[in-house]
């Protein structure tokens, strides 16, 4: 099969993931409701209600985050030449944890934390590339040994924050921590969309050098990548796009390390197709485990970042050890 | 054309080679010989503009390779590194079309016609047209050298650069990679090539640049080199030079069968 029919079959994965996570929830919407509602958006009804101020931001919010933390893993991974590498790395979830469990201790007030936890988010990253740099570029062994020591930092902090506060507190900085999107709306997708826009136009611009780095660094370099700044735009990028995804969503792990190698998979390495590839399968996987948090235990919801690990670290293994190994 | 000036060769404060001064004209096939750790590979690293003079200027043409961007590099100067680094998941065909990235600006990321004749070209030029598809991973060692050949050629520099191309390879993919490259030289392109075997060496380069005792021993035609003086200050082993029935110098290294320490 061609590339780009591969491509075209993971954009209609990713639109029937969104169609199907817009049906479930509190209250399962039938087809019919959902086609009136999404062609009458300014009718007074109950459904065109749930649908367009809960469930379209929160479907919206969801995809958004599982593609930027797909961008972000893939990019990392083709930089660092590293398959075991994913946003995180480089610190920026748990740079944003502790940041908002100080916070909420603090008591600032729950719309600031967003905020306080992109620019954590993006301030820890900065700080593990500010380590690892050497010469104008980044080491990668450098990078991966700071950014697990920082998050190691962080999460002590985050742990003690959790056994000194109080239970409300800790009650909220739990809910954070274990990565959700309940009771987010088109206010947080506003705040995460143009830095998600900045990290992408970042990504874009490295496409042709991540391409060549595959070849090596020193070989990337004889063919005139400038390496060090390369280093420095994807680093860039994907801090860009991970704590903009934090920021929103809390910690969403899983999806930016595994759906770049399931990406890798379908359309191969080439960055041109990878990085669309990675961005589609992230936002089907987390808009399909958003809709499975809002429904599994309704009227309760199950936090998507531990839904994901239950449901897609298995699927991941048999996958990935199963499945046919794409033409590069 | 390639000019050296008073230029001293080194890495990491250490001089390696004292300063010298040679002009490589354009079109011609260069040997870097030595023996191990004598400053071949960064020899090429300064030529390659990767690394700069202890002391001295080198030019390529005009071009100064340290000052100059790595773009502007990539378009005069060609490497083929000894790098070993794998390759995972790239066709031979997308091995050379790197060769192709100082041509786009980072927004074009389509093969436009032009690349598709110099990758193309380059393939046929290396022996390896049919290959394209391959997956670089599945090629022997000699297939793989004249993948980054190709990719070199793909650069459409006039200098290449290569460091051990035919080391690890057998007698006759060695002297078929020599041949492309001589055929390369006649082409028009200045080649540079760091290499082990000497007569090899002498058989297709049309110089012989001899590094040995922290200096170059002699930049000169291959028959003027091959003394067994010259070569065996070079390697520190005794050197028997004879003629082969083309005329052509062979030199071999006396070895010691008697297994003696050759040091005591």
């Amino acid at each position: 099969m061609d590339v780009p029919i591969r491509l075209a079959g993971l954009l209609a994965v990713a639109l029937l993931a969104l169609l199907a996570s817009l049906l479930v929830g509190g209250s399962y919407l039938a087809p019919g409701d959902l086609l009136y509602a999404l062609t009458h958006p300014g009718a007074n009804t109950d459904v065109v209600t749930i649908l367009w101020q809960l469930r379209m931001p929160r479907v919206c919010i969801a995809a958004v985050v599982g593609a930027e933390l797909a961008i972000a893993g893939a990019l990392l991974q083709g930089l660092l030449r590293n398959p075991l590498v994913d946003s995180y790395l480089t610190g920026v979830s748990p740079g944003a944890a502790a940041a908002i469990a100080l916070s909420v201790v603090a008591g600032v007030a729950a719309p600031a934390l967003p905020a306080i936890g992109f620019v954590a988010g993006l301030g820890t990253a900065m700080l593990v590339a500010a380590f690892a740099r050497r010469g104008a570029g980044l080491d990668a062994i450098r990078l991966i040994l700071c950014g697990v020591s920082l998050s190691a930092l962080f999460s002590a902090v985050v742990t003690l924050v959790l056994t000194r506060a109080g239970a409300d507190y800790a009650a909220q900085i739990l809910a954070w921590l274990a990565g959700s999107t309940a009771g987010r709306g088109w206010h947080d997708l506003a705040f995460t969309l143009p830095y998600a826009a900045l990290g992408l136009a970042f990504a874009l611009a490295a496409v042709p050098a991540l391409n060549v780095l595959r070849l090596g660094e020193t070989r990337a370099t004889a063919v005139g990548v400038n390496v060090a700044r390369t280093q420095w735009v994807i680093l860039i990028a994907a801090a860009l796009l991970a704590a903009s995804a934090v920021a929103v969503s809390g910690s969403i792990g899983f999806v930016g390390l595994v759906v770049p190698h399931l990406a890798r998979r379908v359309v191969g390495g080439d960055a041109r197709v990878l990085l669309p590839a990675s961005a589609l399968l992230g936002a089907a996987l987390c808009a399909i485990a958003d809709a499975a948090s809002r429904s599994i235990a309704a009227p309760a919801e199950l936090p998507v970042g531990v839904l994901l690990a239950f449901v897609g670290v298995p699927t991941f293994l048999y996958l990935y050890l199963n499945m046919q190994k794409a033409p590069a | 054309m390639i000019a050296l000036r008073d230029a001293a060769i080194g890495i990491e404060g250490r001089t390696l080679i004292a300063p010298a001064t040679a002009t490589i004209a354009t079109g011609r096939f260069v040997a870097i010989l030595g023996a191990n750790g004598v400053g071949k590979t960064t020899l090429l690293r300064v030529l390659a503009g990767a690394l700069r003079p202890v002391a001295g200027t080198v030019r390529i043409d005009d071009l100064d390779p340290a000052a100059a961007g790595p773009l502007e590099r990539a378009h005069r100067i060609a490497f083929v590194t000894s790098d070993d680094a794998p390759v995972d998941g790239l066709s031979a065909r997308d091995v050379v079309a790197s060769g192709r990235y100082p041509f786009h600006r980072w927004w074009e990321w389509s093969e436009d016609a032009a690349d598709t004749a110099a990758v193309e070209g380059a393939l046929a030029a290396v022996g390896m047209a049919g290959f394209s598809g391959r997956g670089f991973e599945t090629l022997s060692s000699g297939e793989r050298q004249r993948v980054w050949i190709a990719l070199a050629l793909a650069q459409e520099a006039p200098v290449l650069l290569l460091d051990e191309p035919t080391s690890h390879l057998d007698v006759r993919v060695a002297h078929e990679i020599l041949a492309l490259l001589r055929a390369q030289a006649k082409a028009g392109r200045t080649i540079v090539c760091a290499m082990h075997d000497i007569n090899d060496a002498a058989t297709y380069a049309d110089a012989l640049m001899l590094l040995g005792d922290r200096a170059m021993l002699a930049f000169d035609a291959p028959e003027r080199v091959f003394t067994a003086a010259l070569l065996e200050r070079a390697y520190g082993i005794p050197m028997e030079i004879v003629r082969a029935a083309s005329g052509a110098p062979r030199a071999f290294a006396i070895g010691n069968a008697s297994g003696a320490d050759p040091g005591s």
